[in-house]
């Protein structure tokens, strides 16, 4: 009895609510669908469009309980560059408008806080609820505890029956859903702004982190026929036979991202199955389907690498620290043994020995960056940063703050990233066109500038292709980002370049992060300096592109572009290439240092920083190409095992 | 006097509770909402059964329904003597929970409304610009790193450039697209030259200086109402309940005199 008291309430607030939506603007034929043949497209993807797949508002459990009042549909309408008022009074208005935008509220307990905190309190019997339920309504601060409460008792396998239960949540989820699925539509014109239906999967064993957000191609047509699936129990082959059920119902398409591997302890990536067992080639297979692009980067912290695993790149170690002492909640600390399986450049090349192994890779994943935002707005800027959730919006005290997860423990509110941008390189602006760039990789992460990066990858390029077509040259005699290149015998050639954002800082250098699997077995890593602006060579250190220094002014928050180079470019030949050994290469492109949003707010608000923490915040930002595979010619399988020839088809 | 008398929500309360208790001693109805009756319709009890049934899928029997019932009036009854001791005074989780129920019946009201075409054609005139489209360019570039490069290549009858990747030659291309690819300053300074045959003035971009020739502009165009109206539709709505929210608001808060000390 205790349990149902509550769902009847938030039934009965939704059917209230319901009441409110369907006021007859339906959305155009062209609105609701995948955007197919409804705006012209170029012959190759000739721009990327910028976006965040990962935004959370009022409907997702914690961002809710954190204090957010604004919705999807303020969400749409900030992303689109509209005026909103964010939830603690400030205008809020992005300067540069984004092209598409997938809001990812958890799809456990979705809408759930919303409904237990209008719900009248005396039908709210749940003990710990009712707790919930008061310091939700006593205030700002009180809130975020609670929702900290909540995480914590989500990571720990112990949130109220009346909160989790799937059966119980359905039917308020139905409506929500419908209600969303509308609004999404009538916000999404294609060729302008693309709006992608989505969830978070919440899987978290123990706190470890193993989320996924989930990005529908389709429009409500089809997004209508299923419900958001909940992950707080369960496995990640639930989640795939999920996704497989839908594509199989309504013949859409959709995919999973994961995220935060750096806070998963070692878990995202692992070379076993989930249970320990030995990994199977289906396994593989249907991870590498299911899962095509990776958030590498966003405001909890980047997952490219750690210094621990790449002690030889001195640019190893962004948005670390503080991320790396553990899981999610800091219920668990991590160790170094587990970094491998919770970075995504290691996860890069476990993806090659498991490749050796089992004929399937695994982790042939692409990169992006997203916000993770729990404010309703997609800010990824130094400058604009609205915060991870309300509770942090700009004030004061936000940066020298300890965090909501791990109190006390050594997070603090300057750990946190501005967010990072998510790049498509797509023939045009539709769910299709855009999906489409996601499913074959051809994407790139930022953490937040707005750089143009393109890499193809071929037998032939060299530096004369410069002075021609050579984005056609690109396409026609070789694969761009996130596409396969067999060996044929001779060295990989690459195009590479990289155009500074437009609004923002110059470029240091380009670099190609090379993993490859050597004739032993062994993975190794390494990167080369393939392109840089000119720098004073004062003979002071070894390296042959030393350190570039800096233009930031700490106090006043700014920089200047007096060095570093507008555009990089690179006609690049492996100089380290060996017949046979797998490989795969991306790019990192590293703007010229400048301020973190954190040497911004101590000028807004006047802060006396410590030391430390002033140069900690002199950041060089960067993007990550999706890589370039390099696949070994076929050759007959020595033992037939379980895997089928995947690799004839070459 | 009487004027500061009647904006004392004192006074409301003192006039309408005359007025209530006027007309229920005519009518000879209930006159004090506290008072020791606790009533329970027919109406609200099938509210009670259908709760259940929504939530376990069965009718309540006739002993599950009495205990819900015997909870209600618990809850009533405990709920009226804590209103009589005043309980709801100076409870912030009351206080809010309170002001949280008008907000949103405020809103629900402007969700609900139905705008007239009229109404619709004043929101669309008003923000007639949000609905603009094209204003497209056609132009040609060169790219040079400083504009000491570019002025000196400025008499030359087709300038070179040094090589960077942007379009040589651009097409049909919008402000807004011309201000993601150069930058904002030079998509202000692009829209400040007229269209001509000739090579321009250097113009400054995220990038540095550019020679350019533009040979297009198009004005843009503002949309029939006909053409957007679902747009504007949309519009309309999420901006007016805010609005709305905002207006029955103030007329409640035009009733008190707020004085902070």
């Amino acid at each position: 009895m205790r349990v149902t008291t509550f769902t009847v309430h938030i039934v009965a607030a939704l059917a209230l609510a319901g009441c409110n939506d369907r006021t007859g603007d339906e959305p155009s034929e062209a609105q609701r669908g995948d955007g197919s043949d409804t705006v012209e497209l170029a012959e190759f993807p000739d721009r990327p469009y910028w976006g965040d797949t990962h935004l959370h508002t009022d409907i997702s459990v914690d961002a809710f309980g954190f204090g957010v009042r604004l919705g999807p549909e303020a969400a749409l309408q900030f992303a689109r560059g509209e005026e909103v008022t964010a939830t603690t009074g400030m205008s809020a208005k992005l300067d540069r408008p984004l092209d598409f935008l997938v809001i990812a509220d958890h799809s456990d307990a979705m809408g759930a806080t919303r409904r237990l905190y209008d719900a009248p309190r005396m039908m709210v019997r749940d003990p710990v609820l009712r707790r919930w339920y008061d310091m939700m309504h006593e205030g700002p601060e009180q809130s975020t505890r609670a929702v900290a409460e909540l995480i914590t008792a989500a990571a720990n396998d112990d949130i109220p029956e009346a909160m989790r239960d799937p059966e119980r949540q359905a039917e308020a989820t139905r409506e929500l859903w419908d209600r969303h699925l509308d609004i999404l539509d009538r916000y999404n014109e294609p060729g302008t702004f693309t709006a992608f239906a989505g969830f978070e999967w919440t899987l978290m064993p123990g706190g470890n982190n193993l989320h996924r957000v989930v990005m529908f191609r389709d429009g409500s047509a089809k997004t209508r026929e299923v419900l958001p699936y909940p992950g707080l129990d369960g496995e990640v082959t639930g989640l795939w036979d999920y996704m497989d059920a839908y594509e199989e119902a309504t013949g859409g398409q959709v995919l999973a991202i994961p995220h935060n591997s750096n806070l998963s302890n070692g878990m995202m990536f692992e070379l076993t199955e989930p249970d320990g067992g030995a990994m199977s080639a289906q396994y593989a297979r249907r991870r590498a389907a299911r899962e095509p692009v990776v958030e590498a980067t966003q405001i909890k912290g980047d997952s490219e690498t750690h210094p621990f695993l790449s002690p030889n790149d001195e640019f190893a170690g962004f948005g670390v620290a503080g991320w790396d002492l553990g899981n999610l909640p800091l219920t668990a600390r991590s160790t170094p043994d587990m970094y491998a399986g919770s970075y995504v450049r290691s996860a890069l090349l476990r993806g090659l020995t498991l490749e050796e192994q089992l004929g399937v890779n695994p982790y042939a994943f692409g990169l992006i960056g997203s916000t993770d935002s729990h404010t309703a707005l997609a800010t990824g800027d130094e400058d604009n940063f609205f915060g991870k959730h309300t509770g942090n919006e700009p004030k004061a005290d936000r940066a020298t703050a300890s965090q909501n997860l791990g109190t006390k423990q050594g997070r603090f509110g300057w750990h946190y990233l501005a967010g990072g941008y998510a790049a498509a390189w797509a023939r045009g602006n539709t769910r299709a066109e855009i999906f489409d760039a996601f499913m074959r990789r051809e994407v790139y992460a930022t953490t937040g500038p707005r750089m143009v990066l393109r890499l193809f990858a071929g037998h032939d390029f060299g530096e004369e292709d410069w002075d021609g077509d050579w984005v056609r040259a690109g396409y026609t005699r070789g694969v761009p980002m996130g596409g396969e290149l067999q060996d044929t015998g001779r060295a990989p050639t690459f195009l590479i370049s990289a155009l500074k954002d437009p609004e923002g800082a110059n470029l240091d250098r380009v670099q190609v992060v090379k993993g490859w699997v050597d004739a032993s077995g062994t993975a190794q890593e390494k990167v080369y300096d393939v392109a840089w602006s000119a720098r004073p060579m004062d003979g002071a250190s070894d390296s042959p592109v030393p350190p570039l220094g800096d233009t930031v002014d700490r106090t006043e928050a700014t920089y200047e572009n007096s060095i570093g180079a507008p555009e990089l470019r690179a006609a690049w030949t492996d100089p380290d290439y060996r017949r046979g050994e797998r490989a795969f290469y991306y790019v990192r492109v590293i703007e010229i240092p400048t301020p973190s949003w954190v040497l911004f707010d101590a000028k807004r608000f006047g802060l006396k920083l410590p030391a430390n923490v002033v140069e900690a915040n002199v950041i060089q930002e960067r993007a990550y190409s999706s890589p370039v595979w390099l696949r070994p010619e076929p050759k007959p399988r020595k033992t037939p095992g379980d895997a089928p020839p995947i690799m004839s088809e070459g | 006097m009487m004027r500061k008398f009647l904006r004392d929500p004192l006074a409301h309360f003192l006039i309408a509770g005359a007025a209530i208790w006027g007309v229920f001693s005519l009518t000879g109805g209930e006159v004090d909402p506290e008072a020791r009756t606790i009533k329970l319709s027919r109406e609200q009890q099938a509210g009670l059964a259908l709760a259940f049934e929504r939530t376990m899928s069965r009718a309540p029997t006739d002993a599950e329904l009495d205990a819900r019932i015997a909870q209600w009036v618990r809850e009533e009854v405990l709920y009226r003597e804590a209103l009589r001791l005043g309980l709801d005074e100076g409870d912030p989780v009351v206080k809010l929970r309170l002001a949280t129920k008008m907000d949103e019946l405020a809103s629900a009201q402007a969700e609900l409304a139905q705008p007239s075409q009229g109404e619709l054609q004043v929101w669309y005139r008003e923000h007639a610009s949000a609905y603009e489209t094209g204003g497209l360019l056609d132009f040609e570039q060169a790219y040079f790193p400083t504009r000491d490069a570019a002025v000196a290549a400025g008499g030359e009858a087709r300038p070179r450039g040094e090589p960077i990747s942007l379009p040589r030659n651009v097409q049909g291309m919008s402000g807004r697209e011309v201000g993601q690819l150069f930058g904002s300053e030079f998509a202000d300074g692009l829209s400040r030259l007229e269209a001509s045959s000739e090579w321009q003035e250097p113009v400054q971009s995220g990038y540095g200086w550019h020679l350019v020739r533009v040979t297009r502009r198009d004005a843009g165009r503002v949309p029939l109402f006909e053409e957007v109206r679902d747009k504007v539709e949309r519009d309309w709505r999420s901006r007016t309940i805010a609005a709305r929210r905002d207006k029955a608001y103030q007329v409640l808060r035009d009733a008190y005199a707020i004085e902070v000390e």
